[in-house]
C-alpha cells in the first residue's frame, strides 16, 4: 500500500540456496497442472544459502519488525483451502527489529533437516515444501516463498517377492498371471506373464494399466479419486488355452510417485495393475493388483550388461506347456520358502479351482476390487487364492485416461 | 450430409478400407521422412507409430492386408537406414531399444521394436542372440491370427540376413550359433503355424471354404520359416536329424490341423536336400501315420519316394557317395515297413490311396534297386495280404482301385518288358486275382501285347504253363462270363494275339520244345470251340515245323519222335473237329500230308494217307456248301498232287476219289471245274509208282477234260457254258504245251469254234467282257506260239 502510493520503502526478496547452480532439480507439478524445475532436496539434507534484501529505493531506509526465514512443510487438501497441515515448521531469526540502509544478505542454514515425506501434487492434496522469508512490517510484511522440491529414497525392499495369482471366471475364463515384483522402483520394468488354462470367451485385446489411487481424509470426508496413470496393450487377438504372453512394462515413461500411505494421516497414494481383458463385445474383464512403488537413489548402480533391462524377462521365458508344467512346480518351491508374504503362496491345482466356483461375483460389476485382496490378506484360505475377475458391462471407457504414447 | 450406399459390394469395401488405410499410411510415412530428415528422431518415431497403426485393422482380407503390410514396412525401411546411418557414430541404440517399447499399442510397438532390434543387432552383433530371443519371444503378444502372422513374417525377413550360422562351440557366444538360429526359427515357426490352424476355427462354419482358400494364400508366410532354416549353412546332416526335423514334426503333427499338415510335410519335402532325407526317413514316414485323417498321406509319401528315386538316379550317375549312402540306408525296407504300417494304422485311407503307396513304392524299387525284384514280390505280397485283411476281391473293372492295382500290376512289365520277369513274382498272379474278370482280361492283353512286342520267347514248359495261366482270362471259358455277353469280334481280336502269342512260345531244345507243345495243347484245350480255333492251329503248324527240324537234326530217334509229333498233331486237329469245325481241320491235315511227305520218316505213308483220308471224311462228312465243297476239293486234289509218298495202292484210290468227288459234286460249272482239276492229278502227280516222277497219264487227262466239256454243254446259262469253255481250252492248251500227245488240234478247233459260235449271242455285260478278254488273250497266246516257234508244230493245224 504504501509502494502503492509512492512513498515508503520496499525490498525485493532474493533466497539463494548454496550450490543451486550444481544441485539437481526436479520437476514438479504446480497445483494448476504446470510443471516446475525445483531444486531437489533429500531428507537430512541441510537446506542453506543466503537471504539478499535489496531496496528499490536506494537512499532512504525500510523500517522492519524483524526478519524470519522458516523452512515449511505442509499438506494443502484443495477442499479446505483455509486449513494447512504444516508437519514440519523451522524459523530462524534473520534480523532484530530495526532499519535498514542497505542491500543486506542474511546467511541462513536449517542444518540436517528431517524431510520424511515427497513432494506430491494430486488430485484433491498437495504436499509442499517451501522456505518463506518475512521482513515484518507494520502495515504489510514482505514475504518471499521459494519451494523445493524434496525426493525420499528408499534403498532395495528386503522382500521383494513375485506377485502370482490364478484368476478366473467360471466356465469362461481361467488365466493366471505372474508380476516378478510387488515393489518397483520408478524407473523399474515390470516383467510377468499371462498364461491362458482356460479361454470360452473371444477376446479381443489384453492391456495391463497402471491406477493411481489417491484418497484423502478420514472419516466421512474421505474422497478417493482413482486416475489411470497408464494403458499398455500387452495383447492383441485371442489367445488359446495353454498361451502364455509376455508382460514388460517400462514405468520410467510415466508419471509416477513412491507409494504414500498415511502420510500425516492426511492422505495416501497407491498404485495398482490392473490387468484388463476385453472381449469382442466390449465387455471387460479386470483384476487390480496393488504394486508398491519407490524412488531409488540415482546412483545405485548400473544395469546389467549382460541382461539389460530393455530386454528383462525374455530371457527366462519358455514356451511350451510341459515347461510351464516344470516352473509352476519349480516356483511353489520357492514360495514355500516365502510363506508369509501375502500374495504368494502355494500354486493351488484345479480342485481348488472348482471350489472356488461358489464364490463367483461375476454379476457384481461394480463391486469394490479391493475387497479380496487387501482387506485381510492373512485369513485368506486357500481356496480364494484363485480370484474371480471382474467383469464390467458398458463400453470399457470408464476411467480417466491418460493417454500415454511416447 | 449423404450417406454411404447401402449396396456396396465386398470387393469395393475391401478396395474402399484398403485405399484409405494406405492413404494414411502415405500421409504419416511423408511426416516420417521429414522428420528423419531434419533429424528430429522423436517426431519420426511418433509418425512411424501412427503409420504403424494401420497395421493393427480387422477390416481387411489376407489379400489386401498384404498390401498394406508390403507398403508399411517399405516405408519402416527408411527408419531403418537412417537409424543405421545415425547410429554408426554414436550408439544410443538400446536407449532407443526401451524407448520404443513405451508405445501404447502392442501392433505398433512390435514392429518398431523389431526394426530397432535390428539395427541394435546390425550395429553391436554382441546383442544379438540376446534380441533375436528377445524378438521371437515378445511377438507372443499379437494373438490375432493375421496381424500375428504378418507381424513374425517382418521379424523373419528383418533377420534373415542376421541370423548367427557358425557352429556350435563350447565358449559362450553372445553373438549367438547356428543352435540359437535354430531355436529362433523353430519358435517362429511354431507360433506362426498356430496361429494360421487357428484361423480355421474362426467365424462361422459356412464360411469355411472362404476360410481355407484364406489359409491357402498365407500359407507361404508359414512355410517361409521351413525355407530360412534349409538356409542355414551350418545346419549339418546331424543337426538337422537331432534338432531341426524333430521340432517340425512335433509341431506338424500336434496341430492336428490337415490343411497345415499336407502343406508343411510337403514343404519339408522340398525345401531340404534328398541326402538328410535318405538319413531321416524313419522318423518322417512315421510322423506322416500320425497325421490328420483329412491328409493326403499318399500324396505326401509319394512325392518323397520319387524323389528320392530320382536323386538315387542322379547320384549313380555322378558320384559314388549317393549310392553309398542308399546302401546304407535301406531306402526300400524302411520305405516298405512305413508304408505296411501307415496302410495298417490309417483305417480311413481309402483303398486307392492304399495301392498307389505300393505302386509309388515299386516304382522306388525299380529305380533304385533294378536288380532287385524280390522287392517287387515282397510290394505284391503285401499288397496281397492288403486286400485280404480289408477283404477286397474282385475289384470291379473300372472302380478307382482297380484302376491303381492294373497300374501297379503294369509297372514291372513296363520297366522289364519281359513276360518272364513277371513269372519270376510269386505274388503277381495271385494279385492279379484281385482284378474282376474284365480286369483281368484287359491287363492279359496288356501283357500280350508286351509280349508281342518285344519278341519275348517263352523257353520251358513251366514258364509256359505260368504264362498260360496268368492269361487265363483268354485262354479259357470263364465261369464268372456268361456266354451270351461275348462280342464275338473282339474275342476274334483278343484271340488273334494269344495265337501270335503262341508262336513264341518254343525252345531251341527240340524236346523241351515238344513238351512245350504239349503242355501248351492241354491248357489251350479248355478254351472251348469259340477259342481252339484260333488257338490251336498255331500249335499244329509249330508242331510240323519241330518235325521239320528233327529231320534236319543228327538226333537218332527223329523218325519216332517224328511220329509221334504227328500223332500229337493229328490228335489235335481230331479236337477241332469235336468242336464242329470242318474247313479248318481239313486244311490242317492236308497241311499235315504236306508236311509228312517231306520228312519222310519212318512209316510216313501210312500216316499221310491216314491225314489224307481224314481230309477227306471232313469232305464228305462235314462239308455241305457247295462253294465249300469246291474250295475244299481243289485244295485235297492241290496237295494230293504235290505228295510223292504213296505207293499205286494208295495213290490210285485217292485220285480216283477224287475225281469221283468232283463229278458229283451238286451244281454243274462246279463239276466242270472240279473234273478239270482233276485232270492235273493224272499227269503232273507223283507217286512210288512213277518213282516220284509225274505220272503223264495222257490218257486219262483227255477223259477228264472230256468229261468236263460233257458237263459244260449240260449248263443252261449260255453264259456259263461259254466261260466253262473258254476255261477248258486252257486247261486243253496247257496239257497241249506241256506234250499231252493224246491231245488233238481238233477237239481245240472245236471248242475254238464252238466258243466263236456263242460268243455273239450273248448279252453285252461285264461277265461278257471278261469271258471276250479271257477267250482272246487265250487266242492271242496260241497266236503268239505259233509265229515265234516255227520249229514246234503242236499248233499246227489250229483255227483261230
Amino acid at each position: 500500500m504504501m509502494s502503492f502510493f509512492g512513498f515508503g520503502q520496499s525490498a525485493e526478496v532474493d533466497i539463494y540456496l548454496d550450490g543451486q547452480e550444481t544441485r539437481k532439480r526436479a520437476e514438479v507439478k504446480t497445483e494448476d497442472g504446470k510443471k516446475e524445475k525445483l531444486l531437489l532436496y533429500y531428507d537430512g539434507e541441510t537446506v542453506s544459502g543466503k537471504v539478499n534484501v535489496s531496496l528499490k529505493k536506494p537512499g532512504s531506509k525500510l523500517e522492519h519488525q524483524g526478519i524470519k526465514i522458516e523452512f515449511i512443510g505442509q499438506i494443502e487438501m484443495y477442499y479446505d483451502r483455509g486449513n494447512h497441515h504444516e508437519f514440519i515448521s523451522l524459523v530462524k531469526e534473520l534480523a532484530r527489529p530495526g532499519e535498514m540502509i542497505a542491500h543486506t544478505s542474511y546467511p541462513f542454514e536449517f542444518s540436517n533437516v528431517e524431510k520424511s515425506y515427497e513432494v506430491y501434487t494430486g488430485g484433491n492434496v498437495r504436499l509442499r515444501y517451501f522456505l518463506r522469508v518475512t521482513i515484518i512490517r507494520r502495515l504489510a510484511d514482505i514475504i518471499k516463498e521459494l519451494d523445493i522440491a524434496v525426493h525420499t529414497l528408499c534403498s532395495y525392499p528386503e522382500m521383494n517377492n513375485p506377485i502370482k495369482m490364478e484368476v478366473g471366471i467360471e466356465d469362461c475364463l481361467h488365466i493366471e498371471f505372474e508380476y516378478n515384483k510387488s515393489k518397483y522402483h520408478l524407473k523399474d520394468v515390470i516383467v510377468g506373464k499371462i498364461y491362458f488354462l482356460l479361454v470360452r470367451i473371444k477376446i479381443k485385446h489384453m492391456e495391463i494399466a497402471i491406477i493411481k489411487r489417491e484418497v484423502t481424509g478420514s472419516g466421512p470426508n474421505t474422497f478417493t479419486e482413482n486416475v489411470t496413470i497408464a494403458k499398455y496393450e500387452i495383447m492383441d487377438g485371442a489367445p488359446v488355452r495353454g498361451e502364455s504372453i509376455p508382460i514388460r512394462v517400462f514405468l520410467a515413461g510415466y508419471e509416477l510417485t513412491p507409494t504414500m500411505r498415511e502420510v500425516n494421516k492426511k492422505f495416501s497414494v497407491r498404485y495398482y495393475l490392473n490387468l484388463v481383458l476385453m472381449d469382442t463385445e466390449d465387455r471387460r474383464y479386470f483384476k487390480q493388483q496393488e504394486i508398491t512403488l519407490w524412488r531409488r537413489g540415482d546412483k545405485v548402480r548400473k544395469p546389467n550388461i549382460q541382461a539389460p533391462a530393455i530386454m528383462a524377462g525374455t530371457q527366462n521365458l519358455e514356451n511350451t506347456t510341459a515347461v510351464y508344467g516344470q516352473q509352476r512346480n519349480g516356483d511353489q518351491g520357492e514360495n514355500d520358502s516365502n510363506a508369509d508374504n501375502n500374495e504368494s503362496q502355494e500354486a493351488p491345482n484345479k480342485e481348488d479351482f472348482l471350489r472356488s466356483q461358489s464364490n463367483d461375483k461375476l454379476n457384481n460389476s461394480v463391486a469394490d476390487p479391493f475387497d479380496q485382496v487387501n482387506s485381510s490378506p492373512l485369513d485368506r484360505s486357500p481356496e480364494n487364492q484363485i480370484q474371480n475377475m471382474k467383469r464390467e458391462e458398458g463400453d470399457g471407457q470408464n476411467d480417466v485416461a491418460n493417454e500415454n504414447v511416447e | 450430409m449423404p450417406t454411404v450406399p447401402q449396396q456396396i459390394s465386398p470387393v469395393e469395401e475391401q478396395e474402399k478400407y484398403l485405399h484409405d488405410a494406405l492413404g494414411v499410411v502415405k500421409s504419416q510415412a511423408f511426416h516420417m521422412n521429414r522428420a528423419l530428415d531434419k533429424n528430429k528422431l522423436m517426431d519420426a518415431l511418433k509418425y512411424a507409430s501412427a503409420m504403424l497403426a494401420e497395421l493393427r485393422t480387422s477390416l481387411l482380407s489376407p489379400k489386401s492386408y498384404y498390401e498394406l503390410y508390403m507398403a508399411v514396412t517399405d516405408e519402416l525401411r527408411h527408419l531403418e537406414i537412417y537409424l543405421l546411418d545415425d547410429f554408426k557414430k554414436d550408439s544410443k541404440v538400446p536407449d532407443l531399444y526401451e524407448l520404443v517399447q513405451y508405445a501404447g499399442n502392442i501392433v505398433p510397438r512390435l514392429y518398431l521394436l523389431i526394426t530397432v532390434g535390428l539395427v541394435h543387432i546390425k550395429t553391436n552383433s554382441s546383442s544379438r542372440r540376446d534380441i533375436l530371443k528377445d524378438l521371437v519371444e515378445m511377438c507372443r503378444g499379437v494373438q490375432h491370427p493375421l496381424r500375428g502372422l504378418f507381424l513374425r513374417n517382418y521379424l523373419l525377413q528383418c533377420t534373415r540376413n542376421i541370423l548367427p550360422d557358425t557352429p556350435e562351440s563350447d565358449v559362450d557366444s553372445p553373438e549367438g550359433t547356428v543352435k540359437d538360429s535354430i531355436d529362433f526359427v523353430l519358435m517362429n515357426f511354431a507360433e506362426m503355424n498356430k496361429l494360421w490352424v487357428r484361423m480355421q476355427h474362426q467365424g462361422h462354419s459356412r464360411e469355411r471354404q472362404h476360410r481355407e482358400r484364406e489359409r491357402e494364400e498365407l500359407k507361404i508366410l508359414v512355410g517361409t520359416n521351413l525355407v530360412r532354416l534349409s538356409q542355414l549353412e551350418s545346419v549339418t546332416l546331424e543337426k538337422y536329424q537331432k534338432m531341426v526335423l524333430p521340432g517340425i514334426l512335433e509341431q506338424v503333427v500336434s496341430c492336428r490341423d490337415a490343411i497345415a499338415q499336407e502343406y508343411l510335410m510337403e514343404c519339408i519335402i522340398q525345401v531340404f536336400p534328398d541326402e538328410f532325407h535318405i538319413q531321416t526317413l524313419t522318423p518322417f514316414l512315421k510322423s506322416c501315420a500320425e497325421l490328420e485323417q483329412g491328409v493326403d498321406v499318399k500324396k505326401i509319401v509319394i512325392c518323397l519316394m520319387e524323389r528320392l528315386a530320382a536323386f538315387s538316379q542322379r547320384s549313380d550317375s555322378l558320384d559314388s557317395d549317393g549310392t553309398t549312402a542308399l546302401q546304407d540306408v535301406q531306402l526300400f525296407e524302411v520305405f516298405s515297413d512305413q508304408v505296411s504300417s501307415i496302410i495298417s494304422n490309417r483305417q480311413y485311407l481309402p483303398p486307392e490311396d492304399m495301392v498307389s503307396l505300393q505302386v509309388a513304392l515299386i516304382n522306388l524299387a525299380l529305380k533304385c534297386y533294378p536288380k532287385r525284384i524280390d522287392y517287387i514280390d515282397k510290394v505284391m505280397l503285401s499288397s496281397v495280404e492288403m486286400f485280404h485283411r480289408l477283404g477286397l476281391d474282385r475289384l470291379e473293372y473300372h472302380s478307382s482301385v482297380a484302376k491303381e492295382l492294373q497300374k501297379l500290376l503294369k509297372i514291372p512289365l513296363d520297366a522289364y518288358n519281359d513276360i518272364l520277369v513277371i513269372l519270376k513274382l510269386k505274388h503277381y498272379s495271385g494279385l492279379m486275382q484281385h482284378l474282376d474278370y474284365n480286369g483281368r482280361k484287359a491287363l492279359s492283353i496288356y501283357i500280350l501285347n508286351n509280349a508281342l512286342e518285344n519278341d519275348t520267347i517263352v523257353p520251358t514248359p513251366k514258364e509256359v504253363e505260368q504264362a498260360l495261366s496268368l492269361l487265363n482270362t483268354l485262354v479259357c471259358e470263364e465261369n464268372e462270363n456268361p456266354i451270351g455277353d461275348i462280342d464275338l469280334e473282339e474275342l476274334t481280336e483278343e484271340q488273334c494275339l494269344l495265337a501270335r502269342f503262341i508262336h513264341q512260345l518254343k525252345s531251341q531244345v527240340l524236346d523241351e520244345h515238344y513238351l512245350i507243345l504239349t503242355v501248351a495243347r492241354k491248357i489251350l484245350g479248355t478254351g472251348g470251340p469259340l477259342r481252339i480255333k484260333y488257338t490251336l492251329p498255331p500249335l499244329v503248324f509249330q508242331a510240323y515245323q519241330l518235325a521239320y527240324k528233327y529231320k534236319n537234326s543228327n538226333e537218332e530217334k527223329w523218325e519216332k519222335k517224328c511220329t509221334k509229333i504227328f500223332e500229337f498233331s493229328h490228335q489235335t486237329i481230331t479236337a477241332l473237329v469235336k468242336a464242329e469245325l470242318a474247313e479248318l481241320p481239313l486244311r490242317l491235315f492236308l497241311q499235315g500230308a504236306l508236311a509228312i511227305d517231306q520228312i519222310s520218316f519212318d512209316n510216313h505213308e501210312t500216316v499221310a494217307y491216314e491225314f489224307m483220308s481224314q481230309a477227306f471224311s471232313l469232305y464228305e462228312d462235314e462239308i455241305s456248301d457247295s462253294k465249300a465243297q469246291l474250295a475244299a476239293i481243289t485244295l485235297i486234289v492241290g496237295t494230293l498232287e504235290q505228295i510223292s509218298c504213296f505207293s499205286e495202292e494208295n495213290s490210285d484210290p485217292l485220285r480216283t476219289q477224287c475225281a469221283l468227288a468232283a463229278s458229283k459234286l451238286l451244281k454243274k460249272p462246279d463239276q466242270c471245274r472240279g473234273v478239270a482239276t482233276c485232270s492235273h492229278l493224272f499227269w503232273s502227280g507223283k507217286s512210288l509208282a512213277s518213282h516220284k516222277e509225274e505220272a503223264h497219264d495222257g490218257k486219262r487227262v483227255v477223259e477228264c477234260l472230256k468229261k468236263g466239256l460233257r458237263i459244260a454243254k449240260q449248263c443252261m446259262d449260255v453264259s456259263v457254258q461259254v466261260q466253262l469253255f473258254v476255261e477248258l481250252l486252257n486247261h486243253y492248251v496247257y496239257f497241249l504245251e506241256k506234250g499231252n500227245d493224246q491231245i488233238s488240234i481238233d477237239i481245240l478247233n472245236q471248242v475254238i469254234k464252238k466258243i466263236k459260235d456263242e460268243l455273239p449271242n450273248l448279252e453285252s455285260s461285264d461277265e461278257t467282257e471278261q469271258i471276250t478278254k479271257h477267250f482272246n488273250n487265250t487266242l492271242e497266246h496260241i497266236r503268239i506260239r505259233l509265229e515265234s516257234s516255227e520249229d514246234d508244230l503242236i499248233y499246227k493245224g489250229i483255227e483261230i
